[in-house]
């Protein structure tokens, strides 16, 4: 998206909805959080871009997607509900679709398992890299670090991942 | 000069990097050496490489439909006819229009409903609030007009019906010439009609 154009609302739901949706469920494993979280960003983005200055609008919606989502852990720490196991969630909560069930293949559940086992940061680098497909540069901005810093966990992540999968890589 | 030869983590981090396209060129130097004979780096490099696709190849899934708009117009398209978009949600919006057949036909239909209320007969109100007289044309009298579009929703309403249940045989409808009449309109009194009345309530 250039750097001169605000999106509209829609705009914004029609083009990073699938993304936002991809990036929370790869962090939480669970359905549920990823809508709420899609749900929650784009009622921010609603309220925030009547103030959104033209500038990098990714870093922009990104540094938004990760403050609500860190907003929604903080919340439930104070309110904990029922904790569900670390690793796949597929078969709790609402009925998978087609996606879904695809996804329950063997070798994504393993990926998606081992993820939720990383440490939240080097968790949110490598989604954000390998999964959402921003630069180092776009992850700096959006989780405000330097770019040295994501370099390093973005393959600290890798590392345990490989070491953590249980198949051979 | 020998470079220095990157620890166990560094050269991780810079076949890390590599594989993202994000290392200075002098950085790809370095990692094209250690790559050159290096068994071990080489399995390293490519054990990495293997993860970083497995993450890759994780499955996209879709967003629950009721998350997200349904991706056409809306309200919009009556702020369109009604030129009340500023310029560049207008192009956006045309742009749409163009490209889309199912907001091309919602404007279509709107844009039809909007003219027959229009064209209604204005109603002048008494001071005591009954409606004695029917007037020739709404736009003289702005209050005037505001009663007859309570009563155009109705009307609008029952023509839509219409629309749907008559379908078929209605006139060809292009977005120059819609683009056209509203130049036009936009120059004229509110509510001027530019099309032949016939064509503006032919119902079917």
């Amino acid at each position: 998206m250039t750097n001169d154009f605000t999106p509209t609302w829609e705009d914004v739901a029609q083009r990073y909805g699938r993304k936002i949706y991809n990036f929370a469920y790869r962090l939480t494993g669970n359905p549920d959080d990823a809508a709420d979280l899609v749900q929650e960003v784009l009622l921010r983005v609603r309220k925030g871009l009547d103030s959104y200055q033209p500038g990098s609008f990714e870093g922009w919606l990104w540094r938004i997607t990760r403050n609500a989502f860190l907003d929604g852990i903080r919340r439930k720490q104070r309110r904990p509900e029922s904790a569900l196991p670390e690793g796949d969630h597929h078969s709790l909560g609402s009925s998978p679709s087609p996606d879904e069930v695809l996804a329950s293949v063997r070798l994504s559940d393993d990926v998606q398992s081992s993820l939720l086992k990383l440490s939240y940061d080097y968790r949110e680098a490598v989604v954000l890299c390998d999964v959402v497909g921003l630069t180092y540069d776009e992850i700096a901005e959006a989780t405000d670090v330097p770019v040295g810093t994501v370099r390093s966990r973005i393959h600290r992540g890798r590392k345990q991942l490989r070491e953590l999968l249980t198949w051979p890589v | 000069m020998a470079r220095l030869v990157p620890d166990s983590d560094a050269r991780g981090e810079l076949f890390s990097a590599y594989l993202d396209g994000q290392l200075t060129p002098e950085e790809l130097e370095i990692v094209s050496e250690l790559l050159d004979g290096d068994i071990q780096a080489i399995e390293e490099f490519r054990s990495l490489q293997r993860t970083r696709v497995s993450l890759r190849l994780l499955p996209e899934f879709e967003v629950p439909a009721n998350l997200l708009p349904d991706g056409h117009l809306g309200d919009r398209l009556s702020a369109y006819l009604d030129g009340e978009l500023v310029t560049m949600e207008h192009r956006r919006v045309t742009r749409h229009v163009v490209d889309c057949s199912d907001c091309r036909i919602e404007l279509q239909e709107l844009d039809r409903a909007r003219i027959a209320i229009r064209s209604l007969p204005g109603v002048e109100t008494t001071m005591t609030g009954e409606i004695p007289v029917v007037a020739q044309r709404p736009q003289q009298n702005h209050r005037g007009r505001l009663v007859a579009g309570g009563i155009g929703v109705a009307a609008a309403a029952a023509f839509m019906v219409g629309l749907v249940v008559g379908g078929g045989d209605q006139p060809a409808f292009s977005l120059d010439d819609l683009s056209t009449r509203h130049v036009a309109r936009a120059s004229a009194e509110p509510g001027f009609s530019v099309l032949p009345v016939s064509m503006e309530v032919a119902l079917p």
